[in-house]
C-alpha cells in the first residue's frame, strides 16, 4: 500500500514530463470542456466523475489530468486553458488568502467565492472532505484515552510529525498552542509521515482526512471542537466555459459526494490498483448518475 | 514574488538561523550529510578502484557502474530503500542513494589514477622487487592521490546537491527551506537556502581543486635543471 502511492507519485511525475513536452497544443474550441486535476490520485477520480456525466450529456471533454501541484495549474485555470478542475475549499482559499481566517465549512466556502480571481466560480460545494486532521496510533489514543485534540493538552514531550511546510502552517504548532494549549516538537517527516508515525518515531501526525491509510492502519482522528482546520471540502472550479446544464450535472455529483464514499473511492484506487475511471464509473452508476 | 531586499531581509532575520530547522542547524545538517555519504562510498570505491588498476582486471565495472547511476534516478532509489528497509533507517536509506551517485566519479579517478602513471614507474618499481601490496601503498596510490582527488570533486558537487532530497523522507538539510519554502510559497526562503547551497559546492570544489593541484605535483615534478 505504501508502494502505490510512491508508485503514483512516479507515474504523475511521469506525466508532468510529458507534459512539459507538448506545450504547443492549440487552443481548444469553445465546446470542449478541459477538465484538470492535481497530481493526487484521489483529485484524479473526483475529475474523472465529472469527466464522464459531462460525456454521457453530450459535451465534449478533454482530460488534462496530473497538473502538479496549484503553482502549475492555477495560471492555466486563470488563463483559461482550463475549464473545470475538483478543488479543496479551505487548500484553495489559503492559496489565494493566507491570511484568511475562517475554519468553518460555510465560511470557508463563502469567504472563497470573494478570494477567486475574475473568471472563475466556485460551484457548490460537496459534503465530501480531504482536510489536514491530526491522527494517532490506536495504542496511543487508548493509553492516553485521546479522543479529542484537547486531551493532548495533558501529555508532554509530544512530537508531531507532518509535511516541512505544516511548521508554518496557522493550525501547526503555533496553532495547537495558542488554541488548544498543546506544545509539541515538530518533526518535518515529509512522505514518510504516516509510516513514521507507526513506527512510532512521532507520536502524532497530520494526514489528510481522505487517507485511505487512517482506515486501514487503525489510526484514530482526534477530532477538533475548537476548529483548528480549515473545513476543505471538495469543490469544483468552473470557468465561463461550463454552461448552466453542464453546471447542474456537476452540482448533482457534488451533492452525492460523501466523505464516506471519497475515503472508499481512494481505498480502490490504493487496495485494488483500479483505474481513475473504472471507479468513477462504478461509483456514478452505484448513485444512479449514470447508466450501465 | 520575489526581490532582493526581500531575500536580504530573509537573512538579516535572525528567526531563520537559529533553531532545529535554522539556518545554521541545517548547514551543519547538508556538510554533514554529504560527507558520511562520500565517506561511505570513498570506503568501497577507491579500494575498489585501485584493484581494478593494479590487476587490470574488472575495467568493464569503471564504465558499467558509470552508466548505470547515470540510469538510476537517485529520487526513486532513495523511496525504493526506504520502503525496503523501512522508515527507522531512513538516514541508512540516504546516504546509500546518495553513495550510488558518489561511487562512479571516485572509482573512474582511483582507476584513471592508477593507469596513467606512466608505464615505466610503474614497471621499475616491479623490477626494485616490490610486492604487489608495496607498489599500491608506495608508488601506485600516492601517485593517483591527484586523480582520487578530482574523482571526489565531481563526487562532491554530485552529492551536495542530491542532499536536497533528504526532506522528502523526513530528513534535514539545506533541501528543508527548499521543499518547505515551495509549499509555503516563500520565494526568498527558498532562493537563500539555494545560495546557501551554491555557495558550499563553490567552495568545496575550489577546495577539493586546489588539493587536486598540490598532489598532481607529485606526478610532474619540476625538472631539476629548470629554472624556478
Amino acid at each position: 500500500m505504501k508502494l502505490s502511492r510512491f508508485a503514483a507519485l512516479a507515474v504523475s511525475l511521469t506525466a508532468l514530463v510529458g507534459l512539459a513536452g507538448c506545450s504547443s497544443t492549440p487552443a481548444p474550441t469553445s465546446e470542449t470542456i478541459v477538465i484538470g486535476s492535481q497530481a493526487y490520485y484521489s483529485n484524479e477520480i473526483i475529475a474523472e466523475t465529472y469527466a464522464q456525466v459531462l460525456e454521457d450529456a453530450g459535451y465534449t471533454v478533454e482530460r488534462q489530468f496530473s497538473l502538479g501541484q496549484r503553482d502549475v495549474y492555477i495560471p492555466a485555470l486563470e488563463a483559461g486553458e482550463i475549464d473545470l478542475f475538483p478543488e479543496y475549499t479551505g487548500n484553495l482559499l489559503q492559496f489565494f488568502d493566507p491570511a484568511a481566517t475562517q475554519t468553518a465549512a460555510d465560511d470557508v466556502y463563502k469567504a472563497l467565492g470573494s478570494a477567486l480571481p475574475a473568471g472563475l466560480t466556485a460551484l457548490a460545494m460537496s459534503p465530501a472532505t480531504d482536510q489536514d486532521s491530526y491522527n494517532v496510533t490506536k495504542e496511543f489514543a487508548d493509553a492516553n484515552s485521546l479522543v479529542s485534540i484537547k486531551d493532548l493538552a495533558k501529555i508532554t514531550g509530544l512530537k508531531l510529525g507532518g509535511a516541512p511546510e505544516l511548521a508554518e502552517r496557522p493550525y501547526g504548532p503555533t496553532g495547537l498552542l495558542s488554541l488548544y494549549g498543546v506544545t509539541v516538537e515538530f518533526q518535518a517527516t515529509g512522505d514518510t509521515t504516516v509510516d513514521s508515525l507507526v513506527a512510532g518515531m512521532v507520536d502524532m501526525a497530520n494526514v489528510y482526512s481522505a487517507d485511505p491509510r487512517i482506515k486501514q492502519l487503525g489510526l484514530v482522528t482526534l477530532s477538533d471542537p475548537l476548529g483548528l482546520f480549515l473545513a476543505s471540502n471538495v469543490v469544483p472550479i468552473a470557468s465561463d466555459v461550463v454552461n448552466a446544464d453542464a453546471r447542474a450535472l456537476i452540482d448533482k455529483v457534488s451533492a452525492a459526494m460523501s466523505a464516506a464514499d471519497l475515503v472508499a473511492m481512494n481505498v480502490r484506487s490504493v487496495d485494488e490498483k483500479l483505474s481513475a475511471s473504472v471507479i468513477a464509473q462504478e461509483w456514478l452508476v452505484s448513485k444512479g448518475l449514470l447508466k450501465k | 514574488m520575489f526581490s532582493i531586499p526581500d531575500l536580504a531581509a530573509w537573512f538579516a532575520d535572525p528567526v531563520h538561523w537559529d533553531g532545529r530547522y535554522g539556518l545554521w542547524f541545517l548547514l551543519l545538517e547538508h556538510i554533514a550529510i554529504t560527507l558520511a555519504a562520500l565517506l561511505l562510498a570513498a570506503v568501497v570505491a577507491l579500494p575498489l578502484g585501485l584493484a581494478i588498476g593494479h590487476t587490470g582486471s574488472g575495467e568493464f565495472l569503471v564504465i558499467g557502474l558509470g552508466s548505470i547511476s547515470r540510469a538510476v534516478p537517485t529520487m526513486g532509489l532513495l523511496f525504493a530503500l526506504v520502503l525496503l528497509w523501512g522508515v527507522q533507517l531512513r538516514d541508512f536509506s540516504l546516504l546509500v542513494a546518495l553513495a550510488a551517485i558518489a561511487i562512479p566519479p571516485l572509482l573512474a579517478g582511483a582507476y584513471a589514477g592508477v593507469t596513467t602513471i606512466p608505464w615505466g614507474i610503474r614497471d621499475s618499481a616491479k623490477a626494485q622487487g616490490m610486492t604487489g601490496f608495496q607498489r599500491i601503498r608506495y608508488v601506485e596510490f600516492p601517485l593517483a592521490t591527484s586523480s582520487m582527488i578530482g574523482g571526489m570533486r565531481i563526487a562532491f558537487i554530485q552529492v551536495v546537491s542530491t542532499v536536497v532530497l533528504a526532506p522528502l523522507v523526513g530528513l534535514g538539510g539545506l533541501g528543508f527551506g527548499i521543499v518547505q519554502g515551495l509549499a509555503l510559497r516563500n520565494y526568498s526562503q527558498v532562493v537563500a537556502s539555494s545560495l546557501v547551497i551554491i555557495v558550499i559546492t563553490i567552495v568545496g570544489s575550489q577546495l577539493l581543486g586546489w588539493l587536486q593541484q598540490r598532489t598532481g605535483d607529485r606526478l610532474d615534478p619540476p625538472h631539476p635543471l629548470e629554472k624556478k
